[in-house]
C-alpha cells in the first residue's frame, strides 16, 4: 500500500456491497427511465397518443409517479451509502486527513460512481427497449405501426435525471463532510431515526382521511362541473386529495411504530415495534412512495383487462356477425358484391338486410364556456339544434334488429348511447329544408347491443321529416350473418368498403356538421379544424392504412365485423397496451427495488440488536420470527394499502360510467380480470417477501 | 507538553444548559503516562474530545508544546493530528477493507510521506506489540486485544508527541486489556512515547504515573503513582473515587 489511491481502492474492494447496491439502484433507475423514455419519444407511440389526449396524461402522470420512486430509491440508497462512509470518513479525519483533500477523493468517487452507473443505464435502456417492443410483438401482437424507431431527444430526461442524481449526491456528500464534530461522522453509522411519539388514534384516523380525502378528491370535480358550472383546474381540483395522502401518512406511521398491536398483543411484537420505532421517518417516507407506485403500477395493469375484456364481450354480445354503414351518396358494394366476395372466401351470407337512415339535428342544451381568472366556467342554453344523430323509421328498425317495435306519431325512441347514457329530445329539425318535427321521447330506452346513438321515428313522421333531404346526410344501414365467419372475407370486405368511400367519408367519429355549423357561425373554429387549440388531439383519418389502430379506433364509418374485431381486438389499441404494460412493469420494479434494500438495510442497521437479543437467550426461532415481522411490515402495509386504493378507485370508476351507480356486468368481467390480476401480483410480491426474509435470516445468520 | 488551562465546555438540550467541563486545568509532561478517571458524567470523555478538538470548547487554552491548538483552522488541526497527535479508541476504528499492516502505516499514507521507512516501522511496531503473525489479516479476522494493539501501534506509526487514549480497554476481556497495556508501557519505555489515557478501569489507571480524577466537571484529585506498587496504587485509587463518591451520596 503506497498511497492514498491504494487506499481507498483498497476500501471500495471490501465495501463492494455498498457500492453495489447504490450502483445498482442508479443503473436500475437510469435504465428504466431511459428505456421508458425510449418508448415514449419513439414517433410510433407519439403519433399513436394524441396530444393533450387522456392516454397521454395518464401515462405521464404513472411515468412521473415512477421517476419519483427512482429518484426517491436513488437518494436513499445514496443516504445508505453515506451512511457506510461515515466510519471511515470519521477515521481519516481523526487520523489527520484534511476535509478538503478527503472532500476531493469524495467527490471523485460520487462522481465517477454516478456517471459510470448512470451512464450504463443510458446505454442499455435503448437495448431493453428495443427488447421488451420485440417480446411484445413476439407474444403478443404485432402489427404495421408498432415499429419502433428511435428519437435522440429521448435522452433528454435520462441525462437530466442523471445530472440531478449527481446534484443530490454531491450536495449529500458536501453536508456529510461538514458536520463540525468528527465525532458525529464516526457515530453516523449507528444514528437512529426516531419517530415522534405518534398518537394512537393515527390509525383509524388515517383511514379516515383517506376515504374523506379519496372521496372528496373524486367527487370534487363532478360538483364543480355540475353544480358550480366551473371546469375547475386540475391542480386545484387535485388538492382535494391531500387529506388522503395525510392519512396515508398516518397509516403508515401507525403500522410501522407498531400502532395495531396495542393491549396485551404489544408485547409479542414489542422488539420489532422497538426496533421499526427508529428507523421510522425514513421507512414511512420509502412505504410511502412504494403506495403509491403499487397503485400506479395496477392503474397501467388494469388499463388492459379494462379495455380488452368490455371489448370482447361487447364483440360477443352483438346479434349479427356484420353491420355498416355508408353515406348514401357513395358508390359502394351491393348485395350481390357481397355475396360474391363472400364465396371467393367460401362464405355465405344470410339474413342480408338493408335499410336507409338519416342524419337529423336534435334539440338540447349547449354549454357556453366562458374563460376566466380561475379557469373555464360555462352556462347553459337551449338550442333547437345542438346536434346530427342518426334516425330510422320503425320499420327499418324493426327489419333490422328483428324488433315489433311500435311507435305513434310525434314519439320517439332512442338506444343508449355509447356511455350508457340515455337523452331525451323534443324537436327534430332536417338541417336542409330546415322542416321540424315535435316529439316526445319514449321513456324505456330500445335495447341494442348492435346500435348505439340511434333514434327511431314513426314511418310517417320519418317520412315526413327527411323529405327534400340530400344523398350526403342519408346513409344506407346493412347487416347480415355469415356462414363460416371467416376473418379473412371480413377483412377484405372492410377494405372494399374503405376502397368505395371517398374522401368526403373520410370522418372521424363524433365529426358532427351541425355543431360545425354553430362555429362557424360564431365565427370559432371547430374542434376538428386546424385552428383550433384541440386538433392535435384527434388524430388524421387515412383511408391509404385501414389497418392502422387510428383508423379503426376513429372512422365514422367503421363496420362492425364480428370475426374481424374479434381477431384485431387487441392489436387496435397495441401500442397503448405496451404502453401501459412497460409503466406497470417499470413501476412495479421500483417497488421490488424499494422493498427489497429497504428491508436489507433494515436488518442491516439493527444488526447489533439481534446480536444483544442473541446474548440475552433468544433462540434462532424467536428471532427468525422478529426479522420475518420487520420485513412484513416494510411489505404488507404498503402493497396493501396501495392495492385497496385503486381497486376502491376503479370501483368509483366504474359505478360513476353511465351514472346510474351501477358495475354492470360487462364491467364486473373486467374487473374480474383485475382482480386476477391482483392475485397474480400479489403472488409474485409474497414470493419477493420470502426472498427476503430468507436474505435477512442469511445476513443475521440464523 | 500538554497543558490545558481553565477549559470550558457545555451543552445546551433544547433550553437547558449542561456545564461538563468547569475550568479543567493540568498539565502532562513529556514522556509521562497520564490517567483520566472519574465517575460516568464526570467529563472524561469530553475531556479528550476538546484537547482533540473534535468537538470546540466553550473556553480556556489547550496548548500542545508551543502550539495553541483551539486556534487552529481545519488544515493546520488536520497536520497537527496527523503528525504531533496519535489516537487510540474504544472501538478501536480500524478500517475493514485494509490489512492490519496496511491499517497501522494509514496516518503515514494520509501524510504523503510514503517511504521505504513506512513499511520497516510497521513492521517493527508489529514486532514490537506482538502482531507480526497477523499483519496480513484483516480486522474483523484478529481478537479485539489484538486490533487495540494495531490501534497503538498506528497512533505510534507518526512518531507523535502525544498518544490519547479513550476507554482503550473498555471494550476488551482482562487478557486483551493486559496485552494493550503492555502496549502502552513498551510505547512509553521503549519509544519515549508521552500517553494521555482516559479510563474507568482502576487496573489500567493504576499503570499510569499520574491519574487525574474528575467529577463534576472539575479536578478534584490528582494521585502521583511515585515507588509505589501496582497493587496499592489500584487501592489508592479506588479509595479516592470511593471516597469522592460518599461525598456525593452524603
Amino acid at each position: 500500500m503506497k498511497d492514498r489511491n491504494a487506499v481507498f481502492r483498497a476500501l471500495r474492494k471490501s465495501e463492494k456491497n455498498q457500492y453495489t447496491l447504490l450502483s445498482g439502484c442508479l443503473f436500475f433507475a437510469s435504465l428504466l427511465i431511459t428505456a421508458f423514455c425510449m418508448m415514449m419519444y419513439s414517433p410510433t407511440v407519439q403519433n399513436t397518443l394524441p396530444e393533450g389526449g387522456d392516454s397521454r396524461k395518464q401515462v405521464m402522470m404513472v411515468f412521473v409517479l415512477a421517476v419519483i420512486g427512482c429518484a426517491a430509491f436513488s437518494i436513499y440508497a445514496a443516504g445508505l451509502f453515506f451512511r457506510y462512509k461515515s466510519r471511515g470518513a470519521g477515521v481519516f479525519l481523526a487520523l489527520g486527513m484534511s476535509r478538503k483533500v478527503l472532500g476531493q477523493q469524495l467527490r471523485r468517487e460520487v462522481v465517477r460512481l454516478t456517471l459510470v452507473s448512470c451512464g450504463t443505464g443510458l446505454v442499455l435502456g435503448t437495448p431493453l427497449c428495443w427488447i421488451i417492443w420485440s417480446v411484445f410483438r413476439l407474444t403478443l401482437v404485432d402489427t404495421p405501426e408498432m415499429i419502433l424507431i428511435f428519437d435522440l431527444r429521448a435522452y433528454g430526461i435520462p441525462v437530466v435525471f442523471t445530472a440531478f442524481v449527481l446534484i443530490a449526491l454531491l450536495i449529500m456528500q458536501h453536508r456529510f463532510l461538514s458536520r463540525v464534530n468528527v465525532l458525529d461522522i464516526i457515530q453516523e453509522s449507528h444514528r437512529a431515526e426516531p419517530v415522534r411519539a405518534v398518537p394512537h388514534w393515527y390509525g383509524w384516523g388515517g383511514i379516515l382521511m383517506m376515504v374523506l380525502g379519496g372521496l372528496l378528491g373524486y367527487f370534487t370535480p363532478t360538483f364543480c362541473i355540475l353544480v358550480l358550472h366551473w371546469y375547475a383546474p386540475e391542480f386545484l381540483t387535485a388538492l382535494f386529495y391531500l387529506p388522503a395522502l395525510i392519512g396515508l401518512y398516518w397509516v403508515l406511521l401507525h403500522t410501522v411504530t407498531g400502532g395495531w398491536h396495542r393491549g396485551k398483543n404489544r408485547y409479542r411484537h414489542l422488539i420489532e415495534s422497538s426496533m421499526m420505532q427508529f428507523q421510522g421517518r425514513q421507512t414511512v417516507r420509502n412505504m410511502l412512495v412504494v403506495t403509491v407506485l403499487v397503485a400506479g403500477a395496477y392503474f397501467s395493469s388494469f388499463y388492459t383487462p379494462m379495455l380488452i375484456t368490455p371489448g370482447k364481450a361487447e364483440i360477443t354480445n352483438r346479434p349479427m356477425d356484420c353491420q355498416f354503414f355508408y353515406r348514401a351518396d357513395q358508390e359502394m358494394l351491393g348485395k350481390e358484391e357481397i355475396e360474391a366476395l363472400a364465396a371467393r372466401y367460401g362464405e355465405r351470407i344470410t339474413d342480408y338486410v338493408e335499410m336507409p337512415s338519416a342524419s337529423l339535428a336534435v334539440d338540447g342544451t349547449r354549454h357556453i364556456e366562458t374563460q376566466g381568472s380561475m379557469g373555464t366556467t360555462y352556462t347553459r342554453e337551449y338550442t333547437e339544434t345542438l346536434c346530427e344523430i342518426r334516425f330510422f323509421s320503425v320499420s327499418a328498425w324493426n327489419a333490422l334488429t328483428g324488433d315489433s317495435l311500435v311507435l305513434r306519431s310525434g314519439e320517439s325512441a332512442a338506444t343508449l348511447d355509447r356511455y350508457g347514457d340515455f337523452d331525451t329530445i323534443g324537436l327534430v329539425t332536417n338541417p336542409v329544408t330546415r322542416e321540424q318535427l315535435r316529439v316526445r321521447t319514449v321513456d324505456e330506452p330500445l335495447q341494442s347491443d348492435l346500435f348505439h346513438d340511434i333514434r327511431v321515428l314513426s314511418d310517417a313522421d320519418y317520412a315526413q321529416i327527411t323529405r327534400g333531404l340530400p344523398l350526403d346526410w342519408r346513409e344506407i344501414q346493412i347487416v347480415f350473418n355469415t356462414e363460416g365467419d371467416s376473418y379473412d372475407f371480413e377483412k377484405k370486405l372492410f377494405h372494399e368498403i374503405v376502397a368505395h368511400s371517398g374522401t368526403e367519408a373520410a370522418r372521424i367519429d363524433g365529426d358532427d356538421r351541425i355543431e360545425r355549423e354553430y362555429y362557424i357561425e360564431k365565427g370559432e373554429p371547430y374542434f376538428l379544424e386546424p385552428e383550433s387549440p384541440h386538433y392535435a388531439a384527434f388524430p388524421p383519418i387515412d383511408p391509404d392504412k385501414p389497418d392502422a389502430s387510428d383508423f379503426r379506433m376513429n372512422w365514422k364509418y367503421m363496420p362492425k365485423f364480428r370475426a374481424l374485431d374479434a381477431g384485431d381486438v387487441v392489436s387496435n389499441f397495441a401500442v397503448f397496451l405496451l404502453l401501459f404494460v412497460f409503466v406497470a412493469i417499470l413501476c412495479f420494479a421500483a417497488v421490488a427495488v424499494i422493498l427489497y434494500t429497504r428491508s436489507q438495510t433494515l436488518i442491516l442497521s439493527n444488526l447489533w440488536v439481534y446480536e444483544d437479543l442473541r446474548k440475552l437467550g433468544a433462540s434462532n426461532a424467536y428471532l427468525r420470527k422478529t426479522s420475518k415481522e420487520q420485513v412484513k411490515r416494510v411489505f404488507l402495509a404498503p402493497v396493501l394499502i396501495g392495492t385497496l386504493l385503486i381497486l376502491c378507485f376503479y370501483t368509483l370508476i366504474l359505478m360513476g360510467n353511465g351514472g346510474d351507480g351501477v358495475i354492470d356486468a360487462t364491467e364486473r368481467t373486467a374487473f374480474a380480470s383485475c382482480l386476477i390480476l391482483v392475485g397474480i401480483l400479489s403472488a409474485v410480491f409474497y414470493g419477493l417477501y420470502r426472498v427476503t426474509v430468507k436474505k435477512a435470516w442469511e445476513t443475521l445468520k440464523l | 507538553m500538554l497543558s490545558v488551562q481553565d477549559l470550558h465546555k457545555s451543552y445546551e438540550i433544547g433550553k437547558d444548559k449542561y456545564e461538563v467541563l468547569k475550568g479543567v486545568s493540568l498539565e502532562v509532561k513529556k514522556g509521562e503516562f497520564v490517567g483520566v478517571m472519574g465517575p460516568s458524567g464526570s467529563g472524561k470523555s469530553t475531556l479528550l474530545n476538546c484537547i482533540s478538538c473534535y468537538i470546540p470548547s466553550d473556553s480556556g487554552r489547550i496548548k500542545l508544546g508551543h502550539t495553541d491548538l483551539a486556534t487552529l483552522d481545519e488544515a493546520r488541526m488536520a497536520h497537527v493530528r496527523n503528525e504531533k497527535l496519535g489516537f487510540v479508541f474504544q472501538d478501536f476504528l480500524l478500517l475493514d477493507g485494509l490489512t492490519i499492516r496496511d491499517n497501522i502505516m494509514l496516518p503515514r499514507i494520509i501524510g504523503g510521506r510514503t517511504d521505504a521507512s513506512m513499511e520497516r516501522s510497521a513492521d517493527m511496531l508489529c514486532d514490537l506489540f506482538g502482531i507480526s503473525q497477523i499483519k496480513n489479516k484483516f480486522p474483523a479476522d484478529v481478537s479485539g486485544g489484538e486490533r487495540q494493539r494495531t490501534a497503538v501501534a498506528r497512533a505510534l506509526i507518526n512518531d507523535p508527541e502525544l498518544i490519547l487514549a479513550d476507554e482503550p480497554t473498555g471494550n476488551l476481556d482482562s487478557k486483551s486489556a493486559q496485552a494493550v497495556i503492555d502496549a502502552f508501557l513498551r510505547a512509553k519505555n521503549e519509544l519515549s512515547a508521552t500517553i494521555f489515557m482516559v479510563t474507568h478501569d482502576s487496573f489500567a489507571a493504576s499503570f499510569c504515573d499520574r491519574v487525574v480524577i474528575l467529577k463534576d466537571g472539575d479536578v478534584r484529585k490528582t494521585l502521583v503513582r511515585g515507588g509505589q506498587e501496582r497493587r496499592d496504587f489500584q487501592d489508592a485509587l479506588l479509595d479516592t473515587i470511593r471516597e469522592l463518591s460518599e461525598v456525593r451520596e452524603a
